[in-house]
C-alpha cells in the first residue's frame, strides 16, 4: 500500500525547486504526488494553501509554466495535478494534452468539477490517459458514492495508484490542519467504501501529526498531507526531513 | 442529470451555468433545490413570505413617474420601481427573507452570507433578525471600508460581519469565504446567496424570489400608463435586480437593457463589463461570463459602485444577453455619478451608485429616440453618502 501522498503546490517555493522535490519523493518509495496548480479563487482551500497558491502565482507559476516545468521529469513518482476547472478550460483539452503528454503526470484531481458537468472535456482526457480522481466528502451518501465510483471507473488493478485510488475527504470544510480531527467519522466512512470498492483510498483534510497519518494507514488507506508539509517546504525544510518521519509508523 | 437534479439547472443556447461544486456542497445544493421546490408548492410557504413581504419589507413597492426628469431628458415618460423604498433600501431584500424562510424551514438556524455593497449583508441581517436565526456576514475589507454604514447597520441587527482580506477585498473574495464556511457548516448552516450566481439552483432560486420586482412593474406600468414602455432598463451586477426586473417583460416586443460598470478605463481591471471584455469561464459553481487573464485567473474589477464590482455576470442573465433577448451597456464611473445627480435634482431621489449606472444611460435612450423608459431603481443611495460628498459634491 502506498504510505503517504504527500500534496506540494506547483510554485512554492519555487518552480525551480520542483524537479528536486519529486525526485526525494521518488526515493522515499512514495507512489505518486498531488500537485497543485494554482489558482486565484481556491474555494476549497484553507489559510495555507490560499497563501501558497498567491506566493506561487506572484511568482509567475502559470499552469502553462507548470507544466512545461514538468516536461521531461522521469524522477518523479506518478503525479496528480490537483486544481479548479478554470485554467483547464481556458487551455482546452487539446492543448492540455499536448502539455500533459511529456510530464509524469497520471490522473488529473479537479475540485470543482462534479461528473457529467464538462462531459466531452472530461472523456477527452480520460482517453488520452488523464483520468479523473473521484472524490467522496463526508455529505456523499453511500448511494451516491457508489454512482461516483462508478462514473469515474477502476481503470483495474494493472494501472497504478495515481489512476486507481478515490479521495476520501476527511471532514467538512476546507483543506488544512484545524484542531484535532475526529477520526472516527472517517473511519466509519472508509470501512463503509472498503466494503464498496476494491480500489485504493487516499483519506485528506486535516491531516498531519503522524498519530493521524498511522490512523488511517491502519484502516488500510493511504494519508494525504497537504497544508502541513507545504507550511514546512514554505519554512525552508526539506520534503525528506519533513516526510520521513512520517513514514514511520506511530503506534 | 447525473448529479439528479431536477429543476434545469442550463441556460440558453451555450448552456450556461451547471453546478460546479466541490463535492462536499453537492448534497447540500441537492437538499437546497428540493426543499425551494416543495416551499413553492406549499401554501402555507407561499402565504408567509407574501405576508411578510408586505407588511415587514413593505411590497408592493411603488412605480414612480418622474415627469420633469423626463421632460428634462426629452422624454415623453419615465418610470421608476421603487426597490430603494423597501425596508433596508434595495432589492435585495426580496431574496434574503424568502431564503431565510426556507432556511427555517429546512431547519438550519445558522445563515451565512456574503456581501458587496453591503445591501444583502444588511437586508440578511435583518431577514435573520426578525426571523431569530443567527447570521454571519462575509465582507472584502475594501467594501468594509467604502460601505461604512452598511457595516454598523449589520452589526446593529446583530449579525456578525467577517472581514475577507484577500485579494481586492470586494465581493469576489467575500463570495469565496462564504463557499469556504458553507464547506465547513454545511450541516447545519444555510448560506444565503445574494445574486442569480453560484452554483446550482442559487441562480434559479435568486431570479424567483427576485421577479416579484418586475411582476409589480409590469402590472403597476399598464395600469398608470395603459402600455407598456419601449425600454425596459436595470444595473446588473452578479444579476439578481437585471433578472428580477427584465424577465417578467421576456415575452413584451420592447427593449430590455442591463447597465455593466464601466468603471474607470476599458482596459482589464479597470471596469466590470463583462460582455465586452469577458470569456466563458467558470467561477463560484457555474459557467458563464468572466472577466479573466489569459490562465483561466480571474482578473481584477474596478467599480465605484461596490455592488457592480463583480468579475462575473449571473449565468441565466448571461445567456439572455448572448441570445440577444436583452441588450448589455455600460455606464463609467463618471457617467454613474452624473445620472445620479440628474435623478437627485430633478426628482428628489437619492439613488445608490448601483442604480445610478442604469440612469446614466436615460441621456443616451433619448437621444436614440426612446419615448417612455421604465427604470429599475434598486436601492437607495444613503449608504453611499461619502463617495457621492468625495467625488462630486452633492
Amino acid at each position: 500500500m502506498n504510505p503517504l501522498l504527500p500534496f506540494l503546490m506547483a510554485g512554492d517555493p519555487s518552480l525551480e525547486a520542483l524537479p528536486q522535490l519529486l525526485a526525494e519523493a521518488k526515493a522515499l518509495g512514495l507512489e505518486a504526488v498531488e500537485l497543485g496548480l494554482p489558482h486565484s479563487d481556491p474555494i476549497a482551500d484553507g489559510p495555507v494553501l490560499q497563501a501558497a497558491a498567491h506566493r506561487a502565482i506572484q511568482r509567475g507559476a502559470t499552469p502553462r509554466r507548470v507544466l512545461q516545468s514538468l516536461a521531461g521529469i522521469t524522477d518523479s513518482p506518478d503525479v496528480v495535478l490537483f486544481t479548479y476547472l478554470n485554467p483547464l478550460l481556458q487551455l482546452g483539452a487539446a492543448e492540455l494534452k499536448r502539455l500533459l503528454a511529456p510530464t509524469p503526470v497520471r490522473a488529473l484531481l479537479v475540485v470543482d468539477l462534479p461528473f457529467g458537468e464538462e462531459p466531452a472535456f472530461e472523456a477527452e482526457l480520460r482517453a488520452a490517459g488523464y483520468p479523473m480522481v473521484p472524490l467522496l466528502a463526508p455529505t456523499t451518501t453511500l448511494d451516491r458514492a457508489r454512482q461516483i465510483l462508478a462514473e469515474r471507473p477502476d481503470p483495474g488493478p494493472g494501472a497504478p495508484f495515481a489512476q486507481r485510488f478515490a479521495y476520501v475527504v476527511a471532514r467538512l470544510g476546507v483543506t488544512g490542519t484545524g484542531q484535532g480531527l475526529d477520526l472516527k467519522p472517517v473511519s466509519e466512512r472508509v470501512a463503509d467504501l472498503l466494503r464498496m470498492t476494491s480500489r485504493p483510498l487516499a483519506v485528506g483534510f486535516g491531516l498531519s501529526d503522524p498519530r493521524s497519518l498511522t490512523a488511517i494507514r491502519r484502516l488500510g488507506a493511504t494519508p494525504v498531507i497537504g497544508s502541513a508539509l507545504v507550511q514546512e517546504l514554505a519554512g525552508g525544510h526539506g520534503l525528506r526531513e519533513v516526510l520521513a518521519p512520517r513514514l514511520v509508523d506511530d503506534l | 442529470m447525473t448529479l439528479g437534479f431536477t429543476l434545469p439547472d442550463r441556460f440558453g443556447s451555450q448552456a450556461l451555468g451547471g453546478c460546479y461544486a466541490p463535492e462536499t456542497l453537492l448534497q447540500p445544493l441537492l437538499d437546497l433545490e428540493a426543499a425551494f421546490r416543495s416551499a413553492l408548492d406549499d401554501p402555507a410557504y407561499r402565504a408567509e413570505l407574501k405576508g411578510e413581504l408586505r407588511h415587514f419589507v413593505g411590497r408592493p413597492t411603488p412605480l414612480t413617474p418622474a415627469p420633469r426628469l423626463a421632460a428634462q431628458l426629452g422624454l415623453k415618460a419615465l418610470f421608476l420601481k421603487r426597490e430603494d423604498l423597501t425596508h433596508t433600501g434595495a432589492h435585495k431584500i426580496n431574496n434574503a427573507l424568502a431564503q431565510a424562510l426556507l432556511a427555517k424551514r429546512m431547519g438550519k438556524h445558522e445563515i451565512i452570507a456574503e456581501t458587496g455593497a453591503g445591501q444583502h449583508g444588511v437586508a440578511t441581517a435583518a431577514a435573520c433578525a426578525r426571523l431569530g436565526l443567527s447570521c454571519t456576514v462575509y465582507m472584502g475589507v475594501t467594501d468594509m471600508a467604502r460601505q461604512a454604514p452598511n457595516v454598523a447597520r449589520m452589526r446593529l441587527f446583530g449579525a456578525k460581519v467577517e472581514p475577507v482580506e484577500a485579494g481586492q477585498g470586494t465581493l469576489k473574495e467575500a463570495v469565496n469565504e462564504a463557499l469556504r464556511a458553507w464547506a465547513a457548516r454545511c450541516d447545519r448552516a444555510h448560506y444565503i446567496l445574494g445574486s442569480a450566481l453560484g452554483p446550482h439552483p442559487f441562480p434559479t432560486l435568486v431570479r424567483t424570489f427576485q421577479t416579484v420586482i418586475g411582476e409589480e412593474a409590469r402590472a403597476q406600468i399598464l395600469e398608470q400608463a395603459g402600455a407598456l414602455p419601449e425600454v425596459v432598463i436595470a444595473c446588473a451586477g452578479g444579476g439578481s435586480n437585471g433578472l428580477g426586473l427584465l424577465v417578467p417583460f421576456l415575452g413584451d416586443t420592447l427593449k430590455r437593457i442591463a447597465v455593466e460598470a464601466g468603471g474607470h478605463g476599458p482596459d482589464l481591471g479597470e471596469h466590470a463589463a463583462r460582455l465586452d471584455g469577458g470569456r466563458m469561464g467558470v467561477l463560484h459553481g457555474c459557467k458563464t461570463l468572466l472577466l479573466q487573464d489569459d490562465h483561466g485567473h480571474t482578473a481584477e474589477t474596478a467599480s465605484i459602485s461596490a455592488g457592480l464590482d463583480y468579475p462575473a455576470l449571473g449565468p441565466e442573465l448571461a445567456a439572455l444577453i448572448l441570445d440577444g433577448q436583452v441588450e448589455v451597456r455600460r455606464a463609467s464611473d463618471e457617467e454613474a455619478l452624473s445620472g445620479a445627480r440628474l435623478l437627485c435634482q430633478a426628482e428628489g431621489i437619492l439613488p445608490a451608485l448601483e442604480s445610478s449606472h442604469a440612469l446614466a444611460l436615460l441621456p443616451t435612450l433619448a437621444a436614440e429616440g426612446a419615448a417612455t423608459v421604465l427604470l429599475g431603481l434598486s436601492g437607495r443611495g444613503d449608504k453611499d453618502l461619502s463617495t457621492y460628498q468625495s467625488r462630486s459634491g452633492l
